[in-house]
């Protein structure tokens, strides 16, 4: 027998038996808290280490938790009754808001603070929470961003309204296509191109002298910055599977940057080629 | 460089990638009282790598350097507000990013494959040193933060 698992049963020995009934209930809690961290971009680690600290808060005994790229498989133990439950779950956008409110629940049901009653509202609550920033005031403040790497990359002011225009233009178009289920690799190629398109553009018409400047920084808010250090994070923890998964979705990502760009060089023929 | 130079130089850079953390910060939903950490972490990592660069270190050790002061920053502020740590690397390794090598590689590849008879190994040699400039700041900024997680949070395996 594995010495790690019965240590910890020995630990939680006085906690009674769950019935059948309130292992699908737990189940499908954590299971829900576990989704939530997947879609909105958490590291494999804090998901299995998640779910087990619900789980083993609300009760059960042992918690048995597989994370892939987009499912979760999640087993509860209470003494010789167990339940296994499979989950898909389809990827979402990065939401820091959502990782921050599952890791503080998962905080107050192992301090005992929470009933499941409460844990399910609560989970519901993070589930329906719109994103708290106005869309227009993400653009604004994601073509600042890329504007201030065109600064700091060594652009003049030129670049940098240049690259500003380009950026929110850019964003627009992400949400929007985004917002139509395009698929994520068809969304970065078509982003990347208008953005490269829109600094073209102004070049013609002759704003700003270096352009391969505000095109590198307006395409930067497209970067796979997340899947690509979840990567390292789940590879040097022994998670390979998941980590050798979102490396492969940072390579495609930047890939599909770079073709964008491509097709916008090729068709205006600026940027001296 | 003069004294006052350099520092002219550091606090001009910080506050650019401050603001360029804080957009990215604002587009991953993170929660606004955690937003103000964000960006000084982004601010901190690019001053330090800044620095470390005016040294005469190259750009590969000098990201290694202020990965590692962004992952520690995430560290300290993560345990202060009580908020997991991504929030604060991820958003702060933004403005560190390769993504101007990363462009060099693909229009230095893209020059050499439709530069006909004039192409010279030059080109490919050039984007080869680029591309693995990218390749090892992003190695650079990977380790960096992942580092102090790594050195401090020891415990016993919980799954």
């Amino acid at each position: 027998m594995d010495t790690r698992r019965s240590t910890n049963t020995r630990m939680v020995d006085d906690k009674s038996l769950l019935t059948y009934e309130d292992l699908s209930a737990i189940i499908d809690l954590t299971l829900w808290a576990g989704q939530l961290l997947l879609q909105h971009g958490a590291e494999t680690q804090r998901i299995e280490e998640t779910v087990h600290r619900l789980g083993t808060g609300m009760g059960c005994n042992w918690m048995d938790v597989m994370v892939s790229s987009n499912t979760i498989v999640v087993t509860a133990i209470s003494g010789h009754q167990f339940r296994t439950k499979l989950r898909r779950v389809p990827a979402l956008t990065i939401n820091m808001a959502v990782i921050d409110a599952v890791n503080t629940l998962s905080r107050r049901v192992s301090t005992g603070e929470l009933d499941w009653l409460q844990v399910r509202a609560e989970l519901q609550r993070i589930s329906t929470t719109p994103p708290r920033y106005n869309r227009w005031l993400v653009v604004a403040m994601v073509a600042l961003s890329c504007a201030a790497f065109s600064r700091l990359a060594g652009g003049d002011w030129a670049v940098f309204g240049v690259t500003f225009v380009a950026a929110s233009t850019a964003m627009v178009v992400r949400q929007e296509l985004t917002r139509h289920h395009f698929n994520t690799l068809m969304m970065v190629t078509i982003t990347a191109f208008i953005a490269a398109l829109v600094v073209s553009s102004a070049t013609l018409l002759g704003l700003s002298a270096n352009l391969e400047l505000a095109m590198a920084a307006s395409v930067l808010l497209l970067v796979p910055g997340v899947p690509l250090i979840n990567a390292v994070e789940d590879l040097i923890k022994g998670h390979l599977v998941t980590g050798m998964a979102q490396s492969m979705t940072g390579i495609l990502v930047s890939a599909c940057i770079a073709l964008g760009l491509l097709l916008a060089i090729w068709l205006t023929g600026v940027g001296g080629l | 460089m003069s004294i006052s130079a350099l520092m002219w130089l550091l606090l001009r850079s910080g506050i650019w990638a401050g603001i360029g953390s804080l957009g990215f910060a604002v587009l991953f939903n993170v929660p606004p009282r955690l937003l103000a950490g964000c960006a000084m972490c982004g601010a901190a990592g690019y001053i330090a790598r800044l620095l470390v660069m005016q040294l005469g270190v190259d750009i590969e050790g000098a990201t290694l350097v202020g990965a590692l002061i962004v992952g520690c920053g995430g560290e300290l502020l993560a345990r202060r507000w009580r908020a997991p740590v991504p929030i604060f690397t991820v958003s702060g390794v933004i403005p560190m990013m390769p993504g101007r090598f990363a462009f060099s590689t693909m229009i230095g590849l893209l020059r050499f494959a439709t530069s006909g008879p004039d192409a010279s190994s030059q080109m490919l040699v050039e984007a080869s040193l680029n591309a693995t400039k990218t390749a090892l700041i992003l190695g650079a900024i990977a380790f960096g933060i992942a580092a102090p997680s790594l050195l401090f949070q020891r415990h016993r395996p919980v799954v």
